[in-house]
């Protein structure tokens, strides 16, 4: 179940809503859990017991390395939980021929973090199994993240408050992710595959389509987190936020900073400074940076064009940190049109099928295949979504978050702050709602990974 | 002196330190009133959207989940997926999940309502050019038919030569073809892409060498057709027609008397844009000629009128037309002032103007090959000296996969 569909907007959310707000604080765990379990089922119930066995194997391992954190016990007990984590991971997601099972990259890094954690002592290995299921299978993060690391929710998963300010703000960061995903990273999707479907391609349609895709992964992906940060609030949880503007970037360095922050922090923090960081010789840290990026790039998939994807950006940011950082961070604009050339590219490589897929995109795109500057065709679905497209490269800086806080400033010096704020949501909410029922494009990205 | 000034500075100092204190204690006092107030506006303003945006929620789930499922939707011309059964296979494999998104979709509240207002959202607001295809210009609703689908095209060409090697070759028919071009070629507008008519004329007759090809392209213009339909207007192809006859050396009537049957008329381009519009007149003709004729409905062994006014509160009006989407149809004339017969294979737009061609005939058969396979075309017509007339629309040919 995804949370742009019907069936989740407006069947599964209100009863689990109305049921976790009417038991008693006791139960409220088991009544999320129990959803959670529910929502992972309705696509892939098969895959339930993979999970399950995945959160048994994390939550034994806790409570032995934390017994035994200095002892060789503790260390073989981290070994053999992290194997089998990543063991279940590599099976099914680049060794098997067997469907992907929902989530499976999210989670198994969640409680790869817990594991560590533990080891390391910084979080107290769960006691309560149930709290731990509900941590790792909790339906606003299960399918898509943000990577949640146990440190974040470890309180809030024994005592949480919730607010009408909370649910307030939740509901305000749901509805506005939802708008992101249906009523913009939905219209570009239509508009990237309309790319594929052309009689006659053209060199302006091909980066028209390569902007779009661009685009369309940002509102997609972020869209999706704005909707799990926000019911993670409705329900007494803050989860980390993941990601801020990252087309704003002056530097590729920046932008990772930016961009699905919670999946680059848990790089860092589990795969990057273990490796001795950047506080190494240049040999290793080029080494280093190479590891890390090519493993986040296949975090993404088992084809080549995200290993390529993610060895991009390694070499991009070992470029920058060894040669050109001192530069680009006072080129003004350049710095921009730099990041913003360097990302469509990158997401060229994504968002294209094989290997030659990204030759043949690259070559419409610099004119090397021969194709026209533009055709009627093109030109048509270039005018047709120009104003969507518009809209989306405003709406991915701050211009609109800015617009809306002092509108709502105006707004609350006549009292109307509410009322505006009603009506911004509830258009938004009937909106989506319409393109829901109306549209046939809704497919959602990071479902795969 | 010193030490009293001293004193007096400290005790100024002092005075002025409680004087500093008690302001301080004030302000905060004043501070923890206002952050109590703010706190409190700020849970009475997120009471207040929590309320609004849940009446709205929980209004419209409600709703969902009492709304009884309808069975087909009229706008789109489909069957609406229904509550699948609960099955422990279709659990499993998933497939349930599926079935019911497709049914919380098509029996969502307020369907209808819901995709005019995405449509008019990404047509006024985000300046789409069209909406699933479908765009409104000049007050025409129009839908892109871009490129020319050659191999549709072919597919035509090849199915038409069937029926002429079949059933024509050889015998003393007079074979004609002519191609009723969509709206669009009347309604061009900036930006908008449309293929070259000339070039599926042409196309058409090098597949079609055996035939003559009448141009009924100057013949018609934009106001020729229905503003929210597809098809074109009876009232308005009586020239057409005569010409066609010309062609065909028929003389047909020139004169009938207009007869209104509906003031709004809804056409399935209309219910398709999903957009609000106004409906419009809808006309049928007739005269001696044609109240004399006797209609005849193989596909279901029975007579019918020539107009099926039942038809208009359909879901497509236009099939008030010779009764619709019909295979096999024969229209008698015994006022003809000739022996001549004529056969038409034609799609939908042959309803509308067969009636006309029938004031010049003795009789006339239409053939839908789309309802009605080419080869047993022959189990119900004889072939001998007729006219036969292929008559198809551009969108029909552009997309024939229907024909068979």
């Amino acid at each position: 179940m995804v949370f742009s569909s019907m069936t989740f907007l407006y069947y599964f959310l209100p009863v689990v809503l109305l049921t976790y707000f009417m038991v008693p604080r006791v139960a409220k765990n088991g009544v999320l859990l129990l959803a959670s379990l529910f929502f992972y089922a309705w696509g892939e119930p098969k895959y339930l017991i993979l999970m399950a066995a995945t959160i048994l194997i994390g939550y034994f391992s806790g409570l032995i390395i934390e017994k035994n954190r200095e002892k060789m016990s503790g260390r073989i007990a981290l070994y053999v939980a992290l194997f089998c984590c990543l063991g279940f991971l590599i099976a099914f997601k680049y060794v098997s021929f067997l469907p992907l099972p929902i989530g499976i990259s999210f989670y198994t890094f969640q409680l790869i973090s817990y594991i560590v954690d533990v080891y390391r002592g910084k979080v107290k290995a769960g006691r309560k199994l149930i709290n731990l299921f509900t941590y790792v299978v909790m339906f606003p993060q299960l399918i898509a993240g943000p990577i949640v690391r146990y440190e974040c929710v470890e309180k809030e998963l024994v005592s949480r408050t919730h607010s009408i300010p909370m649910i307030r703000e939740g509901i305000v960061r749901f509805v506005i992710g939802l708008g992101k995903k249906v009523l913009i990273a939905n219209q570009l999707g239509e508009l990237a595959d309309i790319y594929y479907k052309v009689e006659e391609n053209s060199v302006i349609f091909a980066w028209v389509w390569a902007i779009a895709s661009a685009l369309q992964i940002y509102y997609d992906f972020s869209g999706y987190s704005d909707m799990a940060i926000g019911l993670g609030r409705i329900l007494g949880f803050k989860f980390p936020e993941n990601f801020d503007y990252p087309y704003i970037s002056k530097s590729i360095t920046e932008f990772w900073r930016r961009w699905h922050m919670t999946l680059g922090s848990w790089f860092r923090d589990y795969v990057y400074i273990p490796m001795g960081g950047s506080r190494v010789g240049k040999g290793r840290l080029v080494f280093n940076l190479l590891v890390v990026w090519t493993l986040t790039g296949m975090w993404h998939g088992a084809t080549w064009n995200f290993a390529m994807w993610g060895l991009y950006f390694g070499v991009l940011l070992i470029v920058e940190k060894l040669l050109i950082r001192k530069y680009i961070e006072n080129a003004k604009c350049i710095n921009h049109v730099y990041v913003i050339f360097a990302t469509v590219i990158s997401f060229v490589i994504f968002s294209s099928d094989s290997l030659n897929a990204i030759g043949i995109n690259l070559s419409n795109m610099f004119g090397m295949s021969g194709l026209k500057g533009i055709t009627d065709e093109t030109l048509y679905y270039t005018v047709s979504y120009g104003f969507t497209l518009f809209v989306s490269i405003i709406g991915a800086t701050p211009l609109v978050k800015l617009i809306g806080s002092k509108t709502m400033k105006v707004a609350e010096k006549y009292k109307l702050d509410t009322v505006v704020e009603s009506v911004v949501l509830a258009l938004i909410l009937i909106l989506s709602t319409a393109h829901l029922v109306d549209g046939s494009f809704n497919p959602f990205l990071y479902f795969r990974f | 002196m010193g030490i009293e000034n001293i004193g007096i500075e400290n005790m100024g100092t002092k005075i002025h330190k409680i004087e500093n204190t008690e302001i301080q204690n004030v302000e905060i006092n004043n501070t923890e009133i206002n952050n109590a107030e703010n706190k409190k506006n700020r849970k009475t303003k997120g009471l207040l959207t929590v309320i609004i945006i849940g009446v709205l929620f929980y209004g419209y789930v409600i709703m969902c989940y009492i709304k009884p499922a309808q069975d087909i939707s009229e706008a789109e011309r489909r069957p609406l997926a229904q509550r699948p059964s609960l099955k422990a296979e279709s659990v499993l494999s998933g497939e349930y999940g599926e079935k019911f998104e497709e049914y919380a979709v098509d029996q969502a509240p307020f369907r209808q309502q819901l995709r005019s207002s995405k449509v008019m959202y990404q047509s006024i607001v985000m300046r789409k050019l069209d909406n699933n295809d479908m765009y409104l210009s000049n007050g025409y609703i129009s839908k892109l038919d871009y490129p020319m689908n050659e191999k549709s095209v072919d597919y035509a060409t090849g199915k038409f030569r069937y029926i002429y090697e079949e059933y024509l070759e050889g015998t003393d028919v007079a074979i004609y073809m002519s191609i009723i071009p969509d709206k669009n070629y009347y309604n061009e507008k900036l930006f908008y892409p449309s293929y070259d008519y000339n070039e599926l004329v042409v196309k058409m007759c090098e597949g079609m060498e055996y035939a003559e090809y009448i141009d009924i392209m100057n013949q018609l213009e934009l106001e020729s057709y229905y503003q929210t339909d597809t098809h074109f207007r009876q009232e308005k192809i009586v020239n057409m027609a005569v010409y066609m006859g010309e062609r065909m050396n028929v003389a047909l009537d020139t004169e009938y008397d207009e007869l209104k049957v509906s003031d709004d008329f809804k056409g399935v381009y209309y219910r398709q844009l999903g957009m609000p519009m106004k409906g419009e007149s809808m006309y049928c003709l007739t005269n001696s000629t044609l109240e004399n004729c006797k209609v005849y409905d193989h596909e279901n062994s029975k007579s019918i009128s020539m107009y099926d006014l039942n038809a208009l509160n359909s879901a497509d009006p236009y099939e008030m037309y010779l009764h619709g989407s019909l295979s096999l149809i024969t229209i008698e004339n015994p006022l003809a002032a000739t022996a001549k017969e004529l056969v038409i294979f034609r799609d939908s737009f042959g309803s509308s103007i067969a009636p006309l061609l029938a004031t010049g005939y003795a009789k006339v058969t239409l053939i839908d090959i789309r309802y009605l396979p080419s080869s047993r075309v022959g189990q119900f017509v004889d072939f001998d000296k007729q006219d036969v007339l292929f008559l198809y629309s551009s969108s029909v040919l552009n997309n024939s996969e229907t024909l068979k």
